[in-house]
């Protein structure tokens, strides 16, 4: 039982880093940004090239991969949605461009293999891989009966320390000031002076910058990176995250994470794998249903 | 000095002549000179079977290479179209029906996984056109492709060593060498592949004695297997079972071995290609299944096979180019032999399937023959990882 | 081009070869239209794959087990699918853009990952074999089929239902005020959309020898989305036309080969930022508009 709880609060961290990029986006932009799952899978995906064909070193891979995902961010931003902001385009084809874009950094990665176009960022195709025993330290202690692994062990302090860096952002630096202002209305910040195109390029950068992090971690520490993790394990989780914390509700996000992790570990304790997704599912679905505005989102304004 | 050189110039000019136009033997009653044989494989490049269907495709082309520049079939050059199916079963369907109506390939071979040659497979039969498995060995995949209905597939057959053969064989093995006591089985349900191994795990264990204490079931697509792996590993079996593939079996291992399980792996089909080996790494060691191919297997054709594949692709070919090899092979004999009109393919597609049915041929797979209910009866091969991303023998099951 | 080549040259081999993928362009029309109804209410619903589902496995099973004739099968399936339909909307009426959206997510995935999977007549995880399956003259059915939902729904559009859907898109609040039973008609609008997607369900599963679960879930409703959006949906033949192009869309460009992934993205992309009310355009939806994004032209002057 005591390993079931650690596996919980391994992927609860996950979760939560993953949605808080999610939720940021939705709360400056109120875009639900579609290509954040690819970009979780591109940075694990980097990462891995990085250390296995171009021999960097794990660590220098990480921070080059996170950095690659922060500038996804900014790609994001120039090339889905401003242009549609520019051409006053309806909301939803910022749905469906950053879906496109998702499409293309997926498809890319799948066709990586040695003599294609994209060999240079994957080569192993639809196969999943590992990253090589030794890469990095990962010390393993069996305690009590539980296996505590080093690299799962770490993720927690690392997501709940970002998670408290980007809480004094927002709410302490002026640059946060800036993101909640734009959040709370953009024609009123534009008119204060702020540079809210600006703001929506930081806000791209920071929460992709999130996300590529929690596909690094993902990645590493469960040793699965394939061109389909994003898709199968956080896109469709992380919106049940952001609906059970309140959407645009960054301490919302990290408890829904945490909660979301606990729902499937004890679904699959008690009930079985089978109903480990349609649990939490379920449990969106009456969310949404009963109390819209999750545990901890304002009240729902009437957006118009 | 240059009148010799002249002369050997010539005569060598004159061998290669008649090496060149004879293919390798006189001219057979049916020459299909000029003609071509079209070919289709729908095999998973990406997805979850994209661990397979490459090794596939590789063996496949390369018995393709050997045989056209050997002079083909009777004169008549195979052109082989390989296409992806994502590991979708919707897009294997459209893939293999374009290339029977559209492409108007004479045969098909595949599809990978088990999991689409439920949805290919019936389309195949239904159409009329001969279609090889190369990797599929589930239940119900020859004769009854139509299952439940009980009328055999007359179109369908298989080269690759069912499951209800091999798991059973490998559990044999292993309870002979170690007698355990309790296994554990993990299974991914939403496959066909594993489901079936599964199946055939349950049934079989009681035969050996061993107490399956747990089935944990599990879906293919999680990435997070850790709370299936602790349920088994708090188990405390001797044996773990696990009748996944693609990246499944790997993580199941590594899991496990982190949480200190110190007991003996038992898989199916989807151990058996280096990249499973490869990413299980020192977890896997010692791992074992039931193969239908191994690289030192002693049958008359297999050293060629071996040496031209790493000559051609520069590593080790593994089951599933074995198998894809052989079935290149079996169409190309089964070709040989079923005067093709080349004019009239639904009459040619019938004759190529009449013609397989008495295949007799040489593979690395050893001496090949379909079984009455076009399946394969061969040699298993009990194999185990080496912990460094490939194979050892344990033991050899005629 | 082969494929187009043929198209013009040979119609009938080309008809006769390619009859899973006329079908499949007729299935997604469907899909598309049955989209189309619910966002020309105003409502992002994204529930169609899992009224889908509802259809497809109905219809088999009920063929399986009780030897209905198929016309009685498809009946008898769509009308389940409507029932389940008016119980799903009745309880997100109240939601609104965004949160519909995802509430209507976590309805399919639990219907797919929740009920089906753990229904044990519905062959679970591994799918429901359908031995009856007739991919060859399927196509006919298909295509009158589409042809005449098509049809019925475009006079629709025209009568007084389209009248109220269209004032409900604009404006619920100022349709309100005019008297219309704002609730009665986004319920009549999204047990429509049921029923027609619960039809398509039935014809497709009609067509393949087995029903795979993941069929229906997240990626299905993105790819029918996608139709929606990039055919432009003012008009119910806008989805229909999105549905063609992207279904053909693959074969046309067979020379991309493995790269097509890659190559649709980028087209997305670029169709949705250059002209991003879609193909057929007219009208997007202002059913979620955030505060600050810039609203589309006004053509005619406001008056006060």
């Amino acid at each position: 039982m005591g390993q079931q709880i650690l596996n919980a609060i391994f992927i609860g961290s996950i979760y939560a880093l993953f949605a808080v990029g999610y939720t940021l986006v939705f709360g400056v932009l109120d875009i639900l940004n579609l290509a954040h799952s690819a970009v979780f899978t591109l940075a694990a995906a980097v990462t891995y090239t990085l250390v296995v064909n171009h021999g960097q070193s794990f660590w220098v891979a990480c921070a080059l991969g996170i950095v690659i995902a922060a500038l996804m961010g900014l790609v994001i931003e120039y090339l889905c949605l401003r242009p549609l902001r520019r051409r006053r385009a309806p909301p939803i084809a910022a749905l469906i461009s950053t879906i496109g874009l998702a499409l293309i950094i997926v498809a890319a990665i799948e066709q990586g293999r040695p003599g294609t176009l994209f060999s240079w960022l994957w080569v192993d195709g639809a196969n999943p891989v590992t990253m090589p025993p030794g890469t990095f330290p990962n010390p393993t202690w069996n305690v009590a009966g539980l296996t505590l692994e080093g690299a799962k062990l770490a993720v927690i302090p690392i997501s709940i320390v970002l998670m408290l860096i980007l809480g004094y952002v927002m709410r302490f630096t002026q640059v946060g000031r800036g993101l909640r202002a734009v959040a709370e209305n953009p024609r009123a910040a534009r008119l204060m002076g702020i540079d809210v195109d600006r703001m929506i390029s930081l806000t791209l950068v920071i929460s992709s910058a999130l996300g590529g992090l929690a596909g690094i971690l993902f990645g590493v520490a469960l040793g699965d990176i394939s061109p389909y993790i994003g898709r199968d394990s956080v896109e469709v989780r992380g919106l049940a995250v952001i609906v059970l914390g309140g959407m645009g509700s960054i301490p919302g996000a990290v408890l829904g994470g945490y909660v979301l992790g606990a729902i499937e570990v004890l679904a699959v304790v008690l009930l079985g794998s089978n109903v480990r997704a349609g649990v939490a599912f379920a449990a969106l679905f009456l969310m949404l249903v009963l109390r819209p505005q999750g545990l901890f989102g304002a009240q729902l304004r009437e957006r118009l | 000095m240059r009148r010799v050189r002249l002369v050997s110039i010539l005569v060598a000019v004159v061998v290669a002549a008649a090496c060149g136009s004879t293919g390798g033997g006189g001219t057979p009653a049916n020459s299909y000179s000029g003609k071509t044989i079209k070919l289709g494989a729908v095999l998973s490049i990406t997805g979850a079977g994209g661990v397979y269907g490459p090794q596939s495709r590789d063996g496949m082309n390369l018995a393709v290479d050997e045989i056209n520049k050997a002079g083909g079939v009777n004169g008549a050059q195979i052109h082989l179209d390989v296409k992806d199916d994502a590991s979708l079963q919707s897009q294997s369907a459209q893939v293999a029906q374009t290339m029977i109506q559209s492409d108007q390939d004479l045969a098909l071979l595949g599809p990978t996984l088990s999991n689409s040659a439920v949805a290919v497979h019936p389309l195949a039969e239904n159409l009329k056109t001969p279609i090889l498995a190369v990797s599929t060995t589930g239940i119900h995949i020859v004769p009854d492709c139509n299952f439940p209905k009980t009328d055999p597939c007359r179109f369908v057959f298989r080269d690759s060593l069912g499951e209800e053969t091999a798991i059973p064989d490998n559990i044999k093995s292993y309870a002979a060498d170690a007698h355990p006591a309790t296994g554990v089985l993990l299974v991914a349900q939403d496959d066909k592949f594993s489901s079936d191994g599964g199946k055939i795990v349950q049934a079989t264990v009681a035969t050996y004695n061993i107490n399956l204490l747990k089935v944990i079931k599990f879906n293919k697509a999680e990435a997070d297997l850790s709370p299936y792996v602790t349920q088994a590993v708090a188990a405390k079996p001797d044996v773990i079972f696990i009748t996944s593939l693609g990246g499944i079996p790997a993580k199941i291992m590594i899991e496990a071995r982190k949480q200190g399980w110190a007991g003996q792996f038992l898989g199916g089909n989807g151990f058996n290609t280096a990249t499973v080996s490869k990413n299980a790494g020192a977890a896997g060691q010692g791992a074992r299944s039931a193969s239908a191919w191994y690289l030192g297997n002693s049958f008359p054709s297999n050293a060629d096979f071996v040496s031209a594949f790493k000559t051609a692709y520069g590593h080790d070919p593994d089951q599933f180019a074995a198998q894809g090899y052989a079935g290149i092979k079996i169409i190309a004999d089964a070709a040989k032999r079923a005067n093709l009109t080349f004019s009239d393919l639904p009459g040619d597609r019938e004759k190529l399937r009449a013609a397989m049915e008495t295949v007799n041929i040489q593979t690395p797979l050893g001496p090949f023959q379909f079984t009455s209910t076009h399946d394969v009866k061969q040699t298993v091969w009990i194999i185990k990882m080496d912990g460094n991303g490939g194979f050892t023998l344990v033991h050899q099951i005629t | 081009m082969d494929f187009l080549i043929q198209l013009f040259t040979d119609p009938i081999a080309f008809w006769s070869s390619h009859t899973l993928l006329i079908s499949q362009i007729g299935i997604n029309s469907i899909l598309a239209s049955s989209l189309f109804v619910v966002l020309y209410s105003g409502q992002l619903s994204l529930a169609a794959p899992g009224f889908m589902a509802i259809g497809a496995y109905a219809s088999v099973l009920m063929d399986i087990y009780w030897r209905l004739p198929l016309a009685l099968a498809f009946a008898a399936a769509t009308a389940l699918a409507g029932i389940v339909g008016v119980v799903v909307g009745l309880p997100v009426l109240r939601l609104r853009g965004v949160f519909l959206a995802i509430a209507t997510i976590g309805f399919i995935e639990a219907l797919s990952l929740g009920v089906i999977l753990n229904v044990p007549i519905t062959g679970e995880g591994l799918g429901l074999k359908n031995p009856d399956a007739d991919p060859v003259s399927g196509i006919y059915i298909v295509l009158v089929s589409t042809a005449v939902i098509v049809f019925l729904l475009w006079r629709l559009t025209k009568g007084r239902l389209g009248y109220a859907w269209s004032a409900i898109r604009q404006d619920e609040l100022a349709a309100l005020s005019q008297g219309i039973d704002v609730p009665r008609y986004k319920l009549i609008a999204f047990v429509i959309s049921a029923i027609v997607a619960g039809y398509a369900g039935a014809a497709e599963a009609h067509l393949f020898f087995i029903l795979d679960p993941n069929e229906y879930g997240v990626p299905r409703t993105v790819q029918v989305l996608t139709f929606a959006v990039l055919g432009g949906s003012g008009t119910v033949l806008g989805p229909v036309v999105g549905a063609l192009f992207l279904t053909i869309f693959p074969f046309i460009f067979q020379q991309a080969g493995d790269y097509i992934g890659v190559v649709s993205g980028i087209v997305l992309i670029l169709v949705i930022i250059f002209r991003p009310q879609g193909i057929l355009g007219r009208g997007g939806f202002a059913f979620v508009r955030p505060r600050w994004w810039p609203r589309p032209q006004v053509s005619a002057p406001s008056t006060g």
